[in-house]
């Protein structure tokens, strides 16, 4: 516009509304005086003359109305354009700016990258564990898991397992709920012959399918119908991935039989890709819960669904709308007194109402957020926590670089102040700056997410349905948010600091001057830093030590060496005798097999299963009271099998048959309980009632844990040949790791198997990773996020102290000029370092010895007050402070005192 | 004026308005006088439409538009063509004489 030649700029354009109506009436006033003049000069009468111009002008409010119009969306266009302008010119000037220090924009960007990156695998994680109700759920607020509870000995015992018999009665008492069904996954067998393969089935009524928003992809879901006792029908709905893996999509596969666990199953339909029911893992197939259970026995003159003894799967619901929690809780606990009532009815001897007081409520769907939490969830709950303390130590770390930037560029931007750059705007350009740099960070974050999350979901977490970073809605939003958090916080400081700056001084200060600036938030920074370092390393300690523990506590047998093979019938009906001989056929065809040391049968796997029986010891009244003891059987080579130590006597040999006298060996806890005074051995235990034969003790056992790696069970074994089970399998001893071996020894035993029947082979040690998981999710994440907060923290404070020599180099030249020592001037840097890390690490100390009572729980034999743990990590956090100082420190005792006071 | 005329009276106007700034910058007054005067008041543009014409193209960046001192000293809004008005200029009377000849050629034919 200052083109326009000759013509003087008066005024802005007005911006704002009333500032546009004016400039609109100004313009126009001028037109009707101009208008005016001329025809006055034209010697026409004033009263005509505004008549006349009237005329020519036409509607005069109307135009006025329509001109301020176009002009504000003029205006508002312009401002927009105005702000656009400026924020590409702060974009483009902090990328010049970056591009200057590449290495600084590297270590800031891989900085935030990492804290981002830990928060949105965490997130992702307790995500799918804790927050996010099941894919497609059509009304998550209405849906619940039911719990129901009753006091046992007086304290409140809290299940969400029942059986079919409870359910029907509370679908039937109940007038809360407009849906209800069981849902649990079990694994069956799919296939036959050598193909076969297990497959995680979902089990439910037809109500599952109207708590979902869902549609079949191909063919239908069941019915209720279908699912009613005692048989059901025998259909199948099949997941997305299993119908496209093994039918490639097919839609003729509607109508076809499969095989799955003992029987044959008519798919009716396809559910969804990515639909998994009610659960967090995948799952490959739905059948109604009656064809499922229709197998099952319900015990002496009971079904299956008539009875409530067994309990074995969780129920759940979606409330009508207008129903309050509170008031479903209520009327689930009315129906299931009902239910209680008619469970005394059936079997007396149930706990009465009056000390039980059974009572149930609607909870949380997710299991990990009812009362049954598992320890992984837990952990991985505390994750999030930490992932946070590492983002925090990120922010401080940067906001700390930023800092000394904006120290460095102290005069340039008090040029730019001087030279009438507003600080609104500077602070714009340093938040702009600070912004470019987090979202830089949040792109390195979710890669390092989406890579981190492969690994956990691999690793640690095999059986949730984890999903990819990337492909995640929440977890993208989550990365989102915290990126424009990290740019404002981390920008803040710096940009504010940079406001204050007092023009005058900066501009008349040398370079030198600088030294002074002290920053007492500089400092703050570090010291919390180092505080949060010092918590994480001795949380990753502590789990570290607790992982250590597990590992080597003594199970009382050799994980690493054992297979356990399982057996599955399938519908093939053998009567005791081809049962024996069929564990007789397989156990010798084991034993020939090479890599093999030894075999033997067995009833029961530690962890996964136990077996009870009524015990009777002369001159105790109820052996019950004194614990839960746990039978084994086994063959002449179990203990050599298993590598469990005979401590006292002898194990099981071959002349324990069937008609031989009956013989025991016990476990030395259960041998301690029994006869804490006496030798066990040649002891008497009479099995069922105390009217039975004698079974006579003939050897103690070392303890082993098989029900939790915290407890050694009471334990106690028996010849196979005088037990005569018709279940159970067979423990194999390889020469080498049994895992390499499982799928050899699999292919070999399944031959002998008849007919459609299977066998499935599983590594000891996998049975018991399981059990471990949550100390090793613990100690890999806690030592990672330690790792990487010591990194960080290491980071920080070599910038720090790096940056103060740089300020110094002129006091440093005086030193060394009146003759300092270069250990003198190394010491005097190496002071200055620690004086910030020291109080951190105190500080740290602190809290890690306050906070460890929260995760005591979760170690395993480790006191959350461990001195050796606490003491490695405050000297590894000094000696990283020192190591940070060092290089520093040895630039500065090499200043050349003449460049140094020559300089300025 | 029926309907179907706004459209070509709309463009004409536009197309008088940037022809008459190809001159030099000029206030609203001194834009409708001079189309006035070379018509020799045989087109008669109601002023108001003639503003609103200023103020649309100015929105559309064919005008831009700044106060400056007229040449009796008094405070008024001149507007110059941008060089996406004269863009339009050139293209709008090329259309307007293709426009013209094609009536005349129906004109001339009877």
């Amino acid at each position: 516009m200052s083109r326009i030649p000759g013509l003087k700029r008066l005024v802005r354009i007005e911006r704002d509304g009333a500032g546009i109506d004016r400039a609109v009436d100004d313009e126009l006033q001028f037109h009707f005086d101009m208008t005016m003049r001329d025809l006055l000069a034209n010697g026409m009468s004033a009263d005509d003359a505004r008549r006349e111009a009237q005329r020519r002008f036409g509607d005069v409010t109307a135009t006025r109305e329509r001109l301020a119009t176009i002009d504000r969306s003029l205006v508002g266009r312009e401002r927009r354009a105005a702000w656009w302008g400026a924020f590409t010119q702060d974009f483009r000037y902090a990328v010049r700016g970056l591009r200057l220090k590449p290495g600084f924009a590297v270590a800031v960007i891989l900085t935030l990258g990492l804290g981002i990156g830990a928060n949105a695998t965490m997130f992702g994680i307790v995500d799918r564990l804790l927050f996010r109700p099941p894919t497609f759920l059509a009304a998550p607020a209405l849906a619940s898991r039911i719990y129901l509870v009753r006091d046992n000995a007086g304290k409140p015992f809290t299940s969400d397992y029942t059986g079919y018999q409870r359910y029907a009665d509370l679908r039937q008492w109940t007038s809360s709920f407009e849906l209800m069904t069981p849902f649990y996954i079990n694994t069956k067998p799919f296939g036959t012959g050598e193909a076969t393969k297990d497959l995680k089935v979902g089990i439910s009524g037809a109500d599952l399918w109207k708590m979902f928003d869902i549609h079949p992809v191909a063919g239908r879901f069941f019915t209720a119908e279908e699912d009613t006792p005692p048989m059901g029908q025998r259909v199948v709905v099949l997941s997305y991935g299993l119908w496209q893996t093994e039918f490639g999509g097919r839609r003729d596969v509607i109508g076809a039989k499969i095989d799955l666990g003992p029987d044959k199953y008519t798919v009716i339909g396809v559910a969804p890709t990515g639909f998994n029911g009610l659960g967090t893992t995948p799952v490959a197939a739905f059948i109604p819960t009656s064809a499922a259970s229709s197998q099952a026995n319900g015990g002496r003159k009971q079904t299956w669904y008539t009875t409530y003894n067994m309990n074995w799967f969780p129920i759940f619901a979606q409330r009508k709308p207008s129903v309050s929690v509170q008031t479903a809780s209520a009327d689930l606990s009315a129906a299931y007194q009902r239910s209680y009532a008619a469970q005394i009815a059936i079997n007396p001897q149930t706990t009465p109402i009056a000390t039980a007081h059974p009572r149930a409520y609607a909870g949380p769907v997710l299991r990990d957020r009812g009362p049954d939490e598992s320890n992984s969830a837990k952990v991985a709950t505390w994750l999030v926590g930490v992932a946070g303390i590492v983002l925090l130590i990120a922010c401080a770390n940067v906001a700390n670089l930023l800092l000394a930037r904006a120290l460095k560029r102290r005069r340039e931007i008090a040029v730019r102040i001087a030279l009438g750059v507003s600080r609104s705007r500077l602070l714009m350009q340093l938040v702009t700056e600070s912004l470019i740099l987090a979202a830089l960070g949040g792109i390195t974050g979710l890669a390092i997410a989406q890579w981190g999350g492969t690994i956990m979901r691999r690793a640690l977490l095999s059986d949730t349905d984890l999903p990819s970073a990337l492909s995640d809605g929440r977890v993208l939003l989550f990365c989102f948010g915290l990126t424009v958090i990290t740019g404002l916080l981390t920008g803040l400081a710096p940009a504010v600091h940079a406001a204050r700056e007092d023009v005058a001084s900066a501009l008349k200060a040398g370079a030198r001057e600088g030294t002074v600036q002290r920053s007492r938030l500089r400092a703050g920074l570090l010291i919390g830093q180092a505080a949060l370092s010092v918590v994480l390393l001795v949380g990753a300690g502590l789990f570290v030590r607790s992982l250590v523990n597990v590992q080597h506590v003594r199970l009382g047998f050799d994980a690493d060496r054992i297979l356990s093979v399982d057996l599955s019938d399938r519908g093939v009906k053998l009567d005791s005798a081809q049962q024996v001989s069929l564990h007789q056929r397989l156990l010798e065809r084991a034993q020939s097999l090479p890599g093999v040391e030894h075999a033997t049968r067995n009833l029961t796997v530690p962890f996964w299963s136990d077996y009870e029986w009524e015990l009777h010891v002369a001159g105790i009244d109820s052996v019950s009271k004194l614990g839960n003891f746990d039978l084994q059987a086994g063959t002449p080579d179990f203990f050599a099998t298993m590598g469990t130590r005979i401590i006292r006597g002898r194990g099981i040999r071959a002349e324990d048959r069937a008609g031989a006298p009956r013989v025991m060996v016990v476990s030395e806890a259960m041998a301690k309980k029994i006869w804490p005074n006496d030798d066990p051995i040649g002891k008497c235990v009479r099995m069922g009632a105390d009217t039975n034969p004698c079974i006579s003790v003939v050897g103690v056992a070392e303890d082993v844990r098989r029900g939790k790696l915290s407890e050694v069970d009471l334990h106690y074994y028996l010849s196979i040949a005088q037990f005569q089970p018709t279940d159970g399998g067979l423990f194999i001893r390889t020469t080498g790791p049994a895992d390499a071996q499982q799928e050899r020894i699999r292919r070999a035993l399944q031959r002998v198997m008849p007919g459609v029947s299977y066998v499935t082979v599983t590594p000891m040690s996998t049975i018991i990773g399981g059990e471990t998981k949550s100390w090793r999710l613990g100690a890999i994440m806690f030592t990672i996020f330690g790792g990487l907060a010591l990194l960080l923290a290491a980071i920080g404070l070599y910038s720090v102290v790096a940056y103060t020599v740089v300020q110094r180099t002129h006091e440093m030249g005086v030193r060394v000029a009146l003759g300092a020592q270069s250990r003198d001037v190394i010491s005097l840097i190496l002071r200055e370092g620690l004086k910030v890390v020291i109080p951190g690490v105190a500080l740290g100390a602190i809290v890690a010895l306050f906070a460890g009572k929260w995760i005591a729980p979760l170690l395993f034999d480790v006191s959350p007050k461990d001195t050796s743990v606490l003491v490695t990590v405050v000297v590894t956090l000094i000696a990283v402070a020192v190591a940070a100082s060092w290089v520093p420190a040895l630039r500065a005792s090499r200043v050349d005192p003449n460049e140094a006071l020559r300089a300025d | 004026m029926a309907a179907a005329d706004l459209d070509l009276l709309q463009g004409t106007l536009d197309l008088l308005i940037l022809k008459t700034l190809t001159w030099g910058p000029r206030h609203g007054y001194a834009v409708a006088s001079w189309i006035r005067e070379t018509t020799d008041q045989r087109l008669q543009i109601e002023e108001g439409a003639l503003y609103t014409a200023l103020h649309r193209m100015e929105k559309r960046a064919w005008l831009e538009s700044e106060w400056g001192l007229s040449e009796n000293n008094r405070k008024a809004k001149y507007y110059q063509l941008t060089a996406a008005g004269r863009k339009q200029l050139r293209a709008k009377t090329a259309l307007w004489a293709e426009y013209a000849g094609a009536v005349f050629k129906v004109l001339e034919t009877c």
